[in-house]
């Protein structure tokens, strides 16, 4: 049920736009490229999870997703696609994702930290 | 068309006329202006987007200071949540280098594409953004005008002295006493959110006045999470709250604040609070820029812009938009559509496919929580609801435990989102 053990509490929330995730639209150029995704089509697709998904929240409630490494980001959203993972609100989030979406939200939040 | 543009010149012109010489933003040389009106929801959300990634100049225009949310307001009324908590500033979008300007924009030129602000500055623009919320319908609650709101609050735009007024009111209330409810009609703000409050005003009466009675007046024969509330009212609140629906008169009702009185159908009530919720339309700046038909204002599903005026973009609640509700969590949603649509028309940016959802969280007692989430798609005519998931009825009680912790990562995510 654990969201993995990859996801750490982090302090950090620098200058605020650590804390939602944006300041990757600024620094999408200096990012090495990523194995899978599309970063400016993760970072678009992002801003739905950032309403709920807080980067530093505590793990109660709405757990933390930045900094996620890609494979267990892009297995957790296939396993809520199928429905083998379950939450119906993130069953049917999921649902309406591409392979190439996952791909790049993954390739996004794992830029996250 | 033509009379629209005479009253736009003129209020203008008044605006003008009011300080001895008003001061223009040079529109010259320079980045593209975006002026944003409205800091809640859509507006600051939009402009902290907007100026991702630099090449626009980025305004926004907002009376207050300070921003209480409507969201999560009723928990205040509960006794859940702190007003303070409820509080935001701009200081972290203004650093992070939106020009915040706290003055109220009275006038919008669409010819010259100029705002005009009450304190007599001009905002030219390239593009304009408009998220201004909700007004109430004149005349809608007959015996009833915002003059009267001292008496009969409203507590339903931004959290503030309304909201602590009707909380004062229903704490003061006699014992055995009567809280009554106007509930609107459709569309309103938040759908669930009349009926949240039900909820934390007979919580909050169960602690303090147990024999104390709630009574709604409603026009509408059904609302959102209908029968989830209605279960919760059986179980936590059993014989307190009452509601008259259109088919008893809930939509033939009067007011007199003086006497505190309330006429449903013939039958006159004595209240000790009534907490009236009019019908609401956009905020009134739309229908002076021209920019409404009926009450609201109608825009495009892909990048929100005005029917009328495809160099303003509405967001929010003014908006006509389809089937998303009224709510801050479909107001962000549609202001990251436009920030990435004006991006892409002012600056050459790539733009996506829009993705619209929605997620609500109803707080039913404070550790049973019912949620209900949508997502949706921008259509031919209209953005269309695609899919949705809703409590059930007769839930583990710990999955509602659950939710209400979500409901309170929500309201931190979402004001982080929007505030930085």
């Amino acid at each position: 049920m654990g969201l993995s053990p990859v996801v750490g509490r982090r302090g950090r929330r620098a200058g605020g736009f650590t804390a939602s995730g944006l300041a990757l639209v600024l620094s999408l150029a200096a990012l090495p490229a990523r194995a899978g995704g599309d970063l400016e089509l993760g970072a678009w697709l992002a801003g739905e999870c950032i309403t709920c998904h807080r980067d530093g929240a505590a793990e109660r409630g709405i757990p933390p997703i930045a900094g996620w490494p890609e494979e267990a980001f892009a297995a957790e959203m296939r396993a809520y696609r199928s429905g083998g993972r379950l939450h119906a609100l993130m069953q049917m989030l999921a649902g309406r994702l591409s392979d190439e979406e996952i791909a790049a939200l993954a390739a996004w939040f794992a830029a996250q930290e | 068309m033509a009379r629209v543009t005479w009253t736009r010149r003129r209020a203008l012109a008044a605006a003008a006329a009011a300080l001895a010489a008003p001061h223009v933003r040079a529109a010259g040389a320079g980045q593209p202006k975006v002026v944003v009106v409205g800091g809640g929801a859509g507006g600051a959300t939009a402009a902290r987007y907007l100026v991702q990634g630099g090449g626009l100049d980025v305004t926004l225009v907002e009376p207050t200071r300070a921003y209480y949310s409507c969201f999560f307001s009723n928990l205040h009324i509960g006794g859940l949540r702190s007003m303070a908590s409820l509080a935001h500033d701009y200081g972290r979008i203004a650093a992070e280098g939106v020009e915040v300007i706290h003055d109220t924009a009275i006038a919008i030129d669409r010819d010259r594409r100029e705002v005009g602000l009450a304190g007599g500055v001009v905002l030219p623009y390239d593009r304009l953004v408009l998220s201004p919320g909700v007004d109430f319908v004149e005349g809608a609650v007959p015996g009833w005008d915002i003059t009267q709101a001292g008496r009969m609050p409203h507590a339903y735009k931004s959290a503030g002295d309304q909201t602590e007024l009707l909380k004062a009111q229903i704490e003061a209330m006699p014992e055995g006493g009567l809280y009554c409810m106007i509930a609107p009609p459709n569309p309103y703000r938040c759908p669930p959110a009349p009926y949240e409050r039900i909820s934390m005003v007979a919580h909050r009466l169960k602690q303090i006045n147990p024999t104390a009675k709630i009574l709604i007046a409603d026009p509408k024969d059904h609302y959102s999470k209908q029968a989830l509330f209605e279960e919760a009212w059986d179980k936590y609140y059993g014989g307190m709250i009452t509601r008259l629906g259109p088919d008893f008169g809930g939509d033939v009702v009067s007011v007199d604040p003086g006497a505190m009185e309330v006429d449903i159908d013939g039958e006159v009530n004595r209240v000790d609070v009534c907490n009236v919720i009019p019908a609401m339309k956009a905020g009134w700046i739309c229908d002076r820029a021209g920019l409404t038909e009926g009450d609201w204002a109608p825009v495009m599903p892909v990048t929100m812009q005005s029917r009328i005026d495809e160099s303003i973009h509405v967001l929010g609640d003014a908006a006509d938009q389809g089937d998303m509700p009224k709510a801050a969590f479909a107001a962000t949603g549609q202001a990251k559509a436009a920030a990435m649509a004006v991006r892409a028309a002012l600056l050459g940016a790539r733009a996506f496919p829009p993705r619209y959802a929605n997620a609500c969280w109803s707080f039913l007692a404070p550790d049973d929580v019912v949620k209900l989430a949508d997502t949706f798609r921008a259509g031919e005519e209209k953005i269309e609801r695609v899919d949705r998931v809703i409590s059930q009825m007769n839930e583990d009680p710990a999955l509602r435990r659950r939710n209400a912790e979500e409901a309170v990562a929500w309201y931190d995510a979402i004001t982080a989102d929007i505030f930085g």
